[in-house]
């Protein structure tokens, strides 16, 4: 290499370091994005990391996903710190608790590193929140599929994963507004109970619940393992024809339940596409593309789009029923 | 003598903890019966028992380990490690009840081995040790299995144990299945270790006072190997227990339970510090826990309050027995 020619290659590099030009970004040091889930390790993130490494491979950014060992969010903020400090281009997170990251998310603001985040539509200290799904219309979706397996009539409960889970909660408040609106003969029969993410805590609400309602037609699950608990002691006593279980599931799980008619439907959204949304979204944030309703997601379509509330949803909603599951276990969902 | 000497066994046992925690326990259930009729049949003894055998079977192991002075947290972990290992073996390689159970078990033992070689080796308190070795196990077992479930076990293991199975008027059934055939095990083989054999004796001594224990000449490190040995045998048993009414094997759902065990242990009298407790207050404790959680679900108590319910309970019933305890410390040295 003679001195004008490395004179020029430094020229450039310096012109690409100063403006910052994206379709350098590749050849420069790539631009870096590191997703924070809620646990590392489990089958739901797992199916999210394929789908951040995917967008990563389409879009040209150095995408990865880290996540607590167990659900802390006191670990969270302290990866997002570590983030921070490294200075990476763009965070991604599916926060646990939006209360405590609000003020580390504000730190990365400021420090000039745009947030993207995941199942977080009340996160502050956010650029864009993804969606997969309107968080209203899932949980009235799920409602009419009950409706249907009940008459419109009878009582019904409610899971949850916890009483504080953000979308659950909010899930579960859009699908009792909406019985109360169109479902008169319907009736929810105690309070959402919480434990629909461990299996067995469900199982014993369940019993629990059908012992002290025994008029009971429906239960609705939000937290992927409050329908099989629910499903495992519906079924364990013989109850698969009296009573419905609907709720969001994984299909490779709930198989069983699906296929013997336990769980009459199941819903939920593409993890993988949600992981590969969020890359999506990042990008155009870096390349300073103006989002505003309708704008084209890279390989997911048409977004509704809030600017000013900081909300992009695209409509994603997954069914889950006798039909449908083998496709999607193929999947690897 | 520090009792009132010459009262019938009755009255001692009314004044002792499990006395007391009877009484609460009797009050509990008699309220819930008045107030539903769901509450005190046989279909919801079989259901509780059923649904807490995972949480019984594990507080038998961790009551041995504090008797003994020690404590342990890494059971939880211990569990999951035994179940992911016992059941994707058996479904690799068609294994039947034996030697699913054998490996289980074995898995168990070996994590409590190793529980006890760090605690006797490093003399450093047993909570930190098995605090560490709860995230070492855990970590492990999500490092290699990645977190996936296992969904699909092997069909003899599905379909479990159903012995004695009869039909109620709504066509219900019910029966002697594995969990309460573990729990009923599980909780007749403590006692026996406890009270009817020299170790049980030895145990005893090993956690009220060390150093007498072993001046006395009892092995200590023998003793600190078998204590963590049993606990890791009973997370065998419970896992699989668990993993058959859950109908599936989570690597990630077990941990974070460590606590509903302890506070049924020491709800049930055993001491932190060591050498007290009873097989007895466990089981009272643990009925305890469960028909309150159950009782205010069936009673139809707002999800929102049961918490706080459970824990204003385990908050009486514990301060009774420290006031007793005062008063009657008050007494001696008056």
């Amino acid at each position: 290499m003679n001195r004008r020619e490395l004179i020029a290659g430094l020229g450039a590099g310096v012109a690409a370091g100063v403006f910052g030009l994206p379709r350098f970004a590749g050849a420069q040091a790539a631009k870096e994005m590191v997703t924070v889930v809620k646990i590392a390790g489990i089958p739901w993130f797992n199916a999210v990391e394929k789908g951040i490494k995917k967008g990563g491979g389409d879009f040209g950014v150095n995408a990865s996903m880290v996540g607590p060992a167990n659900v802390d969010p006191a670990q969270q903020v302290k990866l997002l710190e570590d983030l921070i400090a490294k200075k990476v281009s763009v965070i991604g997170l599916v926060p646990l608790d939006v209360k405590v990251c609000e003020p580390v998310l504000k730190r990365a603001q400021a420090a000039g590193i745009p947030v993207i985040t995941h199942e977080g539509p009340e996160q502050e200290g956010r650029t864009w929140n993804v969606e997969l799904i309107d968080s209203v219309k899932f949980g009235e979706v799920q409602m009419q599929r009950l409706a249907r397996d009940m008459n419109e009539e009878g009582e019904y409960v409610a899971y949850v994963g916890t009483l504080t889970t953000p979308l659950h909660n909010k899930w579960a408040d859009a699908a009792i507004a909406y019985q109360k609106q169109h479902y008169p003969k319907m009736k929810l029969a105690a309070d959402r109970f919480p434990g629909a993410d461990e299996i067995d805590t469900s199982y014993r609400t369940t019993l629990d619940v059908i012992k002290a309602h025994p008029n009971l037609k429906g239960i609705l699950g939000f937290g992927s393992n409050g329908p099989i608990g629910a499903g495992n002691a519906v079924r364990e006593k013989r109850l698969a024809r009296k009573i419905a279980v609907v709720g969001t599931v994984l299909p490779s799980q709930a198989k069983p339940l699906i296929m013997d008619g336990t769980i009459r439907e199941g819903f939920l959204w593409n993890p993988t596409e949600a992981g590969y949304a969020m890359v999506a979204v990042a990008k155009l944030v870096l390349d300073g593309k103006e989002i505003k309703d309708g704008v084209d997601i890279p390989g997911l379509g048409r977004a509704a789009v809030d600017v000013g509330g900081r909300q992009i949803k695209v409509d994603k909603i997954m069914q889950i029923n006798k039909d449908t599951v083998d496709g999607l276990i193929s999947q690897g969902l | 003598m520090r009792e009132r000497f010459g009262t019938s066994a009755l009255a001692r046992f009314a004044g002792s903890h499990e006395g007391r925690l009877l009484a609460v326990t009797l009050a509990v259930v008699a309220g819930l019966s008045v107030a539903t009729t769901g509450f005190l049949t046989v279909q919801n003894l079989f259901d509780l028992l059923t649904s807490y055998a995972f949480l019984g079977i594990l507080a038998a192991g961790l009551l041995v380990v504090l008797v003994a002075g020690g404590i342990d947290i890494s059971f939880t972990a211990t569990a999951s490690v035994a179940q992911y290992l016992a059941l994707s073996l058996a479904n690799a390689y068609g294994l039947g009840w034996t030697t699913t159970f054998a490996l289980a078990v074995a898995a168990g033992v070996a994590c409590g081995l190793v529980n006890a070689w760090l605690v006797d080796t490093l003399r450093v308190s047993s909570i930190i040790v098995t605090i560490a070795t709860l995230n070492i196990f855990y970590g492990l077992l999500v490092f290699v299995t990645g977190g996936q479930y296992i969904y699909a076990l092997p069909d003899w293991f599905s379909a479990g144990i159903f012995w004695f199975e009869t039909v109620d008027a709504e066509g219900v059934s019910y029966g002697l299945n594995l969990q309460i055939l573990l729990l009923v095990a599980a909780f007749a083989l403590t006692w026996l270790l406890l009270n009817r054999t020299t170790i049980g004796r030895q145990i005893y001594a090993l956690g009220g006072n060390r150093d007498a224990a072993r001046r006395l000449g009892f092995s200590t490190r023998r003793l600190t190997f078998f204590v963590y040995g049993y606990m890791g045998l009973m997370a065998g048993l419970a896992s699989l227990a668990q993993a058959q009414l859950a109908q599936s094997v989570a690597p990630t759902v077990l941990v974070g339970r460590e606590l509903d065990v302890l506070a049924a242990v020491v709800l049930g009298g055993a001491s932190l510090t060591g050498g007290v407790g009873s097989v007895l207050g466990t089981v009272l404790g643990l009925v305890l826990l469960a028909a309150i959680q159950s009782g205010l679900v069936i009673v139809g108590v707002s999800s929102y309050w049961s918490q706080l319910c459970v824990g204003l309970v385990i908050l009486l019933s514990v301060s009774s027995t420290a006031l007793t305890l005062r008063r009657r410390a008050g007494r001696v040295s008056a």
